[in-house]
């Protein structure tokens, strides 16, 4: 919980770096920078989070349109409240709601990445 | 459905200055009564107001304010009363039948009542939210444009427990909570004498363990049961009384800590 006095972290711009990347630049001053792939894997929704939970199925059979799928990439972010972001991903799924603090959390630049090891 | 209802999208209401939340953790602590007399407060203090009544299960505002079933079909929305431009699931619903929906519904009837409703110009809309950290608080929080929110709790421990939650929940989801108002708060009787039926100070106190303001406290008085029942908000009835006293003392303070407070800047989004 961010104290009354301070600041509350909160994204002063997102922009997309190239064709795989978002980055969000912080109040704080922080820039983050994350793969499209990475957010997808970090998806907070209560169906991809009970996926992580369940260990690897070794007999999955993809599906014919899973083989022919297009890249992973999003079609729409869009502000969910003041608290998260909504990702709509090219394979139609749209149900994580990534908050401010999550998306934080999840930062791959240098120096979050090194914390995070 | 509104393409709102669908996306999660922030709802653009550019005649509304205000959106307050009036939420408690639990149910019975007078929330809907204190939606009520705070939203006539604010408009005897001569400004613009409207209440949305968004408890879709158990509509309170139709009874509060003296309103029958309507036509849908024939009665354009939203109804005025007492100067409050007025919406509610009761005005739709027959009192003696049950609104037995799951989630998306209520998010749809919430979304349908903030977009498809013709409030105009308003300086203040008063939203009457349902008990608890459910569907209608999410699509509050997600889709309004909320100013803020006041959290309303009765004195004793069993009500503050709940309190806290909805407290929690507004700041989890990053609305400004203007602060606590503590209802039923005290009884003075005919002699005089200040009786704490439901012991005294417990709204107090959680604010200052929250950080958030205290709003004040409303005394509790038979004839609010009264005037709510008769469609009649004791502030409209009796506003010398202590009771309506405090609801036109808890209205100013809510506009002093709605201009603190200030707009809540919205969040940047990423051009395809």
């Amino acid at each position: 919980m961010s104290t009354a006095q301070s600041e509350p972290l909160r994204p002063l711009a997102l922009s997309k770096e190239g064709s795989d990347r978002l980055r969000i630049d912080w109040n704080d001053g922080h820039h983050s920078v994350y793969t499209w792939r990475h957010l997808r894997d970090h998806c907070p929704c209560a169906g991809c989070r009970g996926e992580f939970e369940q260990p690897a199925d070794p007999f999955r059979i993809l599906k014919p349109s899973e083989l022919n799928a297009p890249p992973l990439a999003p079609v729409n972010v869009a502000p969910v409240g003041y608290y998260g972001y909504k990702i709509v991903w090219n394979d139609g799924h749209d149900s994580g709601i990534f908050t401010l603090e999550h998306l934080r959390s999840l930062c791959q630049c240098a120096a979050c990445a090194g914390n995070q090891q | 459905m509104h393409p709102h209802a669908a996306s999660g999208a922030k709802i653009d209401m550019p005649g509304v200055k205000n959106v307050i939340a009036v939420a408690s953790g639990k149910g019975g602590v007078g929330k809907s009564t204190v939606a009520a007399n705070l939203a006539l407060a604010l408009k005897m203090a001569s400004h613009p107001v409207g209440l949305m009544d968004a408890d879709i299960y158990g509509p309170s505002v139709p009874i509060m304010m003296g309103v029958p079933p309507l036509d849908p079909k024939t009665t354009p929305f939203p109804i005025e009363k007492y100067g409050l431009k007025l919406m509610s699931m009761g005005f739709i619903v027959n009192p003696s039948q049950a609104v037995i929906w799951r989630g998306p519904m209520v998010h749809k009837a919430v979304t349908q009542f903030l977009t498809d409703i013709a409030w105009g110009q308003l300086d203040y809309l008063v939203i009457d939210l349902p008990p608890g950290t459910g569907d209608a608080q999410l699509t509050l929080t997600q889709t309004a444009p909320l100013s803020g929110a006041i959290i309303v709790t009765t004195p004793q421990e069993v009500s503050l427990i709940d309190a806290r939650k909805g407290l929690e929940m507004f700041r989890q989801v990053r609305v400004p909570i203007l602060g606590i108002v503590e209802n039923m708060s005290f009884f003075v009787g005919d002699d005089g004498k200040r009786y704490d039926i439901f012991r005294h100070g417990g709204g107090k106190k959680l604010a200052a363990d929250a950080g958030v303001p205290f709003l004040g406290d409303i005394p509790i008085d038979p004839r609010v049961a009264e005037c709510g029942d008769l469609g009649e908000p004791i502030v409209h009835k009796y506003p010398d009384s202590a009771v309506g006293k405090a609801y036109r003392a808890l209205a100013a303070t809510v506009q002093e800590e709605l201009q603190k407070a200030g707009q809540q800047p919205e969040l940047p989004g990423l051009q395809f």
